[in-house]
């Protein structure tokens, strides 16, 4: 099946890459001159942010295809995709925390950017709540995607807003000064390299819960003859 | 018109409907017998487009000249208890489909007698008075369907009779009714057809000239199966 | 009756019920009387820094209040099943929609206004009421984005287990923009700033008024249909 194909590829590729990638953040990429070794966290971070972001998208989209389908395969979709943006928006979280202590001597900085993950990370939170207080499949799916969507569309709105508020507000800035060319091109791989990580995490988690999902619908149906 | 085509409904893993058809013409009044729990409501409630079911589905084909729509009155009343009967069925009024003008009002609540306490707010009302309000609302809804769930309750047998008066008016009109209630006597008054549901399955339809209130009695203790 | 008939007679009978339950706009304007008494005693407020706390303080009771007071809203329609009448009228899902956006926006005014005088009175802070007029846009602009994304998220959450609970945590950061743009123009009108207009942050809260508001219209129908 060519599904099968390209999952193995992708898998092949992520698993070569992913090594491939820690060696390059840690070994090869230049030392940065005034943050020190700490700033190599940067590569981590905004790679798990695209990713995070990614993540959301996917949840977006597919919000709106059930909506429009009703199938629950692209709700199913859609709360995997959230999981692992949810997962993903965590560490971006940790990460920013873990960059900007030894740097700024804050655990959080109120850069716009952190702030709107950090929003973003509650919308979230909320979806999964309102998912587990619904116990009605069909229903949970309808509401869930309509803060799935809802959420989604805030993002660029508190993205300008946080960044309108923080030019009259000026706090710690997440700059980092120029960029080293090598540093460019160790950044572009981890990007890539976490585009597909991201891509696969999806898949498989995806499976396992249509897998779940197929399962019950059986279990329902046998419910049903066992009068 | 409306047609039931092979309904069926599973609620919380548990099948409650089971390839139910139905059919009722214009001016025409089903009636549905069962017990409880056999899945009248729910028939009911999907009929109304409340509830979409598993699978089959439901026709519905009015004249064109009438756009009256349907009408379904459940268990609930749907009443605004801190409103008062008049504030309740002004604004019903102001938001109804019906067309044909407004309705006097005056005249249908002292019929129905509603008229002495329009000003006070329905949560005064007796339930006798709250269903009255409620079944008010569907004769004056124009609607060309009317879906009625246990009608009669809290109901003494006055105001059944003058329902059942108002009723058998509205199939003159042409207002097709399909009516769920467990008063077999007061069912069979205002039926062209009857119906018994059981566990999901409309076991048994026919005439209401083809049967008595004694053999629907029976058939409902689980006896006769015709 | 037409789209904005229709509209306005479901504000009207909002407008009537509150009056006569006081259900929504009793929990909003105490639960904003004992947040800003709250605040008070953790905050030191003096003529010092009231200023430069007051915008702050203000809308967050305004987005507290006004979401549990706005939760109170869809349950109208659930009480007695009166949704029914609705679902078989000739109100659109759009009408129903923006005529709870809009009965809500007034309640949440009215609550506004009752926080900002309970302020003035509480901290002695006059400039608040002299600013009133300024004040107005920012008012209606932000209360309005709250009330398009509070009456959505309303009718999301009183379906579910937790009910209302879950409310905050959606409505939260979803009106994070509000906040920000309340808050600043807030500020500046209050404040006065080097630089920097309260318009521009006036066309935030526009933005997503617009946004917001042609989006849920869109999905609102999805949580009503079955």
């Amino acid at each position: 099946m060519k599904k099968e194909r390209i999952t193995k590829i992708l898998l092949a590729l992520v698993l070569v890459m992913l090594p491939v990638n820690f060696y390059l953040i840690f070994q090869v990429a230049p030392t940065e001159r005034i943050m020190g070794d700490v700033q190599r966290i940067f590569y981590l971070h905004v790679s798990l942010a695209v990713s995070a972001y990614i993540g959301f998208g996917v949840l977006f989209v597919s919000s709106i295809i059930f909506l429009i389908k009703k199938n629950l395969y692209w709700d199913t979709i859609a709360f995997s995709a959230g999981e692992v943006g949810l997962m993903f928006s965590t560490l971006v979280l940790i990460t920013g925390s873990f960059w900007a202590r030894p740097v700024w001597n804050v655990w959080w900085t109120w850069d716009p950017r952190l702030v709107t993950m950090l929003i973003l990370w509650f919308i979230y939170i909320g979806y999964f709540m309102l998912r587990k207080s619904i116990p009605e499949r069909m229903k949970k799916a309808r509401y869930s995607a309509i803060i799935g969507i809802l959420g989604f569309l805030d993002v660029p709105v508190v993205r300008l807003a946080t960044k309108w508020w923080r030019s009259i507000h000026p706090r710690l800035s997440k700059e980092g000064g120029g960029l080293d060319p090598l540093m460019i091109k160790v950044m572009l791989f981890s990007l890539f390299t976490f585009v597909v990580f991201t891509i696969i995490v999806i898949l498989f988690r995806f499976r396992v819960a249509w897998a779940e999902e197929r399962l019950y619908s059986i279990l329902n149906e046998m419910e049903e003859y066992h009068e | 018109m409306l047609r039931l085509l092979d309904i069926s409904k599973t609620y919380s893993m548990r099948p409650v409907l089971r390839g139910v058809e139905l059919e009722l013409k214009d001016g025409e009044a089903f009636v549905l017998f069962g017990h409880n729990g056999a899945g009248k409501s729910t028939l009911l409630k999907i009929a109304a487009g409340l509830m979409s079911p598993n699978t089959g589905r439901v026709e519905i084909t009015t004249e064109s000249h009438s756009r009256g729509g349907i009408f379904y009155i459940g268990h609930r009343n749907g009443l605004y208890n801190e409103l008062t009967v008049m504030e309740n069925i002004r604004f019903f009024q102001d938001i109804s489909r019906n067309r044909n003008g407004k309705f006097p009002l005056r005249e249908i609540l002292l019929e129905f007698g509603l008229w002495q306490r329009r000003n006070d707010p329905v949560k005064q009302l007796s339930q006798g008075m709250k269903r009255r309000l409620s079944l008010m609302k569907g004769f004056i809804s124009g609607a060309d369907i009317l879906l009625l769930d246990e009608p009669f309750s809290g109901l003494d047998v006055r105001w059944k009779e003058i329902i059942l008066e108002r009723l058998r008016g509205l199939k003159k009109k042409g207002v097709a009714l399909l009516m769920v209630t467990h008063l077999i006597k007061e069912g069979l008054s205002v039926a062209d057809r009857i119906g018994l549901l059981e566990n999901g399955v409309l076991t048994f339809q026919c005439k209401k000239e083809e049967i008595t209130e004694e053999e629907i009695k029976e058939m409902l203790r689980g006896g006769v199966c015709r | 009756m037409g789209f904005v008939g229709n509209t306005l007679a479901i504000v009207k009978k909002d407008l009537l019920l509150e009056l006569r339950a006081k259900e929504a706009i009793s929990i909003m304007v105490f639960l904003s009387l004992l947040l800003l008494v709250v605040f008070n005693l953790s905050v030191e407020i003096d003529t010092e820094n009231v200023s430069r706390l007051a915008p702050g303080i203000l809308w967050v009771v305004f987005a507290f209040s006004g979401i549990l007071g706005m939760g109170r809203t869809s349950l109208s329609e659930r009480d007695d099943e009166a949704y029914l009448n609705i679902y078989f009228s000739s109100v659109t899902m759009e009408s129903f929609y923006l005529a709870k956006v809009i009965s809500n926006l007034l309640f949440l005014l009215l609550m506004e206004v009752f926080t900002i005088i309970s302020f003035v009175v509480l901290f002695d802070y006059e400039r608040l009421i002299l600013a009133l007029p300024a004040l107005t846009l920012p008012l209606v602009l932000g209360s309005f984005g709250f009330s398009v994304v509070g009456t959505l998220f309303s009718f999301l959450s009183t379906g579910s287990r937790f009910g209302e609970i879950i409310l905050p945590f959606l409505f939260l950061p979803v009106v994070v923009p509000i906040l920000l743009g309340g808050v600043s123009s807030t500020d500046i009108i209050l404040n006065g700033s080097t630089g920097d207009t309260p318009a521009k942050w006036l066309k935030i809260l526009l933005v997503f008024d617009l946004l917001y508001l042609c989006i849920s219209l869109i999905l609102f129908r999805y949580i009503i249909e079955e």
